[in-house]
């Protein structure tokens, strides 16, 4: 299907089933809200087949673009259907999936992900493994028919909800960095396993601490080589900052217009108005970019590290923008709307540190994009 | 304009770039036909166009490339209060300040006139300013990015070779973090650029100078600082390149004038345009 054609009956089927997708909550809703709402939603998109273009056939998919999937992610987000947070993690674990499980797990696991029947997490980093995920520490033991998992994973966001993890061990010696990696897909359910939910500054819990204690994981749930985690993982992020990244563009767009709707006449000075506009708009026209050297077949790389760098400047731009214009809310307002803008102006806080700080990101850009060699 | 006619054209266009400024290119591009006649610009900062119909007569006021001298004509678009025509007039009867300015390489001059006949009343259709100004932003905002390209190469540059501390000064997260931060601010305006060409609205087009704008101030900001004491000097290209961007910013609206008003529009009509479709 044609990215037009996508467009124009995609907006007809979410019109003519407005009912059946509206959120059950209002106002900030509870994660647990957020969690049902994107299942629904996720379940309907499917089985309407919405949710399968994109992706291959032989997970599931019906094939097509990955255009489809970028504007279906924006469509559901800018009538406000689905947290783009919740929602990108699909967008971030499938593709790994796809690339690197073994066809016939990949082929059994992927639908379930994109119908909403399974949540999935994402295991990487450590209470000493934060920026320097290399050093991993969580390890795989061989036995005689699998591995056997001990260690500990933080800020694993949804691992409360998942049955299953994308997990980085270490299979190589302690010193082994980055070669000495192994990447896992691991049932969330096995014996061993203990979730620890941490509750984040916006109130929510967002993400969790992971205990693996001693945790069998069968040989045929490797993903890619032994040893070759660290690919896995490097392969994963860019994706975290493609069509993902556009979903979030369209949802900074949406707030900024309810803002401008919300705040109170003289709140908002219209030269940072104009400014935060402007950095909403260069973040899409880079992302728009980023989405069709996808969509042709470019492998995404380094570069992409430009295009986080820009969401997470402007999404703090788009709700300090906030905080100015709806301060009496954001401060004292108890009713739904100044809870939900109270929390995503924390969330926001957020923005530089998660997926690779914004250090991180200026590091790869100067070593990677403006070679400027090693930094120590 | 075929394929290779194009390459053709890019080539000359790109020998002229690289090694005139000011008059002599102008001088060097003057071999195109479109330049016969030459053309009077907005004054710096502003965008409104440069003359004012007064019954028969045009009141001039902006600024021209350095070869505007040589021209016996000039176009001046001219608002008559509902719409803009397109006039042209005699050089001699204008009144040519040469500019020297921030950058007298540069060559600008700046263009006067009481009132002064015009030979053609022809009214512009009515989306005829908008286009031109749109698309003279646009090529303003590719030059800023350009320059701006030059002067993280320079720090780069300087920065992998300048040795202190027995380490090359690249190898500081200081440094590397400013530079990483012009090349972001760059690629975004490339984007911003990119996109408003498809996009082909005044609108995206003037946003689209406001961020090449931003972005050029950016690269100065911290190009100048990495290169520091040499930077510092005449004897090393990147004065050339700050003067440049700062006019280059002011021509046809500057970033922040160009950004107030498009956050006075946006605070009026309390929307947002729906623009940049994937």
């Amino acid at each position: 299907m044609e990215l037009d054609a996508f467009r124009s009956s995609l907006g007809g089927w979410l019109d003519g089933h407005a009912a059946a997708l509206a959120p059950g909550h209002v106002g900030a809703g509870t994660l647990d809200d957020h969690m049902a709402q994107l299942a629904n939603v996720k379940r309907l998109a499917y089985d309407a087949g919405w949710m399968r273009w994109g992706w291959p056939e032989r997970v599931g998919g019906l094939g097509g673009s990955t255009l489809l999937r970028a504007y279906l992610a924006e469509a559901l987000t800018s009538r406000d259907l689905v947290d783009p947070g919740l929602y990108s993690m699909t967008e971030v674990l499938a593709p790994t999936m796809i690339d690197y499980a073994p066809p016939g797990l990949a082929a059994t696991m992927v639908p379930r992900l994109l119908r909403g029947d399974e949540t999935w997490c994402q295991g990487f980093s450590e209470p000493g493994t934060g920026s320097n995920l290399a050093a991993l520490s969580c390890r795989a033991t061989r036995t005689d028919d699998g591995w056997r998992v001990s260690g500990q994973k933080v800020w694993t966001s949804l691992a409360q909800y998942a049955q299953r993890c994308v997990l980085l061990t270490r299979t190589g010696p302690p010193a082994s960095d980055h070669r000495g990696i192994t990447a896992l897909f691991v049932d969330m359910a096995t014996p061993g396993i203990t979730v620890r939910p941490i509750v984040a500054m916006h109130g929510r819990e967002e993400f969790c601490e992971v205990f693996f204690d001693d945790v069998a994981v069968p040989l045929d749930r490797t993903l890619g080589e032994v040893g070759q985690g660290w690919s896995v993982a490097m392969d994963l992020l860019p994706f975290e900052r493609s069509t993902a990244l556009w979903q979030r563009g369209a949802f900074l767009h949406l707030r900024l217009e309810q803002l401008l709707a919300a705040a109170p006449p003289g709140t908002l000075a219209p030269d940072e108005v104009g400014d935060v506009f402007g950095q909403v708009y260069a973040l899409r026209a880079r992302s728009r970019a980023t989405q069709h050297r996808l969509a042709a077949g470019q492998r995404l790389g380094p570069e992409t590290s430009v295009d986080k760098i820009l969401l997470a400047t402007a999404e703090q731009a788009v709700f300090d923008l906030v905080a100015a214009g709806l301060a009496d809310g954001m401060l004292a307002g108890d009713d739904a709307d100044s809870e939900r803008w109270r929390a995503e102006f924390l969330y926001s806080r957020a923005a530089t540190i998660y997926g690779g700080s914004a250090e991180i990101q200026r590091n790869i850009v100067a070593r990677r994009l403006l070679d400027m060699g090693a930094d120590r | 304009m075929d394929g290779e006619e194009r390459e053709l054209f890019e080539k000359g266009l790109r020998h002229a770039t690289a090694n005139h400024t000011g008059e002599a290119l102008d001088a060097a591009l003057d071999t195109a036909p479109t330049t016969a006649v030459g053309v009077v610009l907005p004054p710096l900062g502003g965008w409104d166009a440069p003359g004012r119909v007064e019954g028969e007569d045009v009141a001039v006021g902006g600024v021209g490339t350095a070869g505007l001298r040589r021209h016996t004509a000039a176009v001046v678009v001219a608002g008559t209060g509902e719409g803009h025509v397109a006039a042209i007039v005699e050089t001699a009867r204008l009144v040519l300040r040469p500019v020297g300015g921030i950058d007298p390489v540069l060559g600008i001059v700046e263009v006067a006139a009481g009132r002064v006949p015009r030979r053609d009343r022809a009214p512009a259709p009515p989306a005829a300013w908008p286009a031109a100004l749109a698309a003279g932003q646009l090529a303003i905002g590719h030059e800023l990015v350009g320059a701006a390209r030059q002067m993280l190469r320079l720090a780069r540059d300087h920065a992998r070779e300048r040795i202190q501390f027995g380490r090359p000064i690249a190898s500081f997260q200081a440094v590397r973090h400013r530079l990483a931060d012009t090349r972001v601010a760059i690629d975004a305006a490339e984007a911003a650029l990119d996109a408003a060409w498809d996009d082909g609205s005044p609108l995206t087009a003037a946003l689209a100078k406001a961020i090449a704008g931003t972005g050029a101030r950016t690269a100065r900001h911290h190009c100048q600082q990495v290169l520091a004491g040499i930077g510092f000097t005449t004897e090393h290209p990147l004065h050339r390149y700050v003067r440049r961007t700062l006019v280059l910013d002011g021509l046809l609206g500057d970033a922040r004038s160009l950004t107030r008003r498009l956050g006075d529009d946006l605070l009026r009509s309390r929307r947002l345009p729906a623009i940049l479709p994937l």
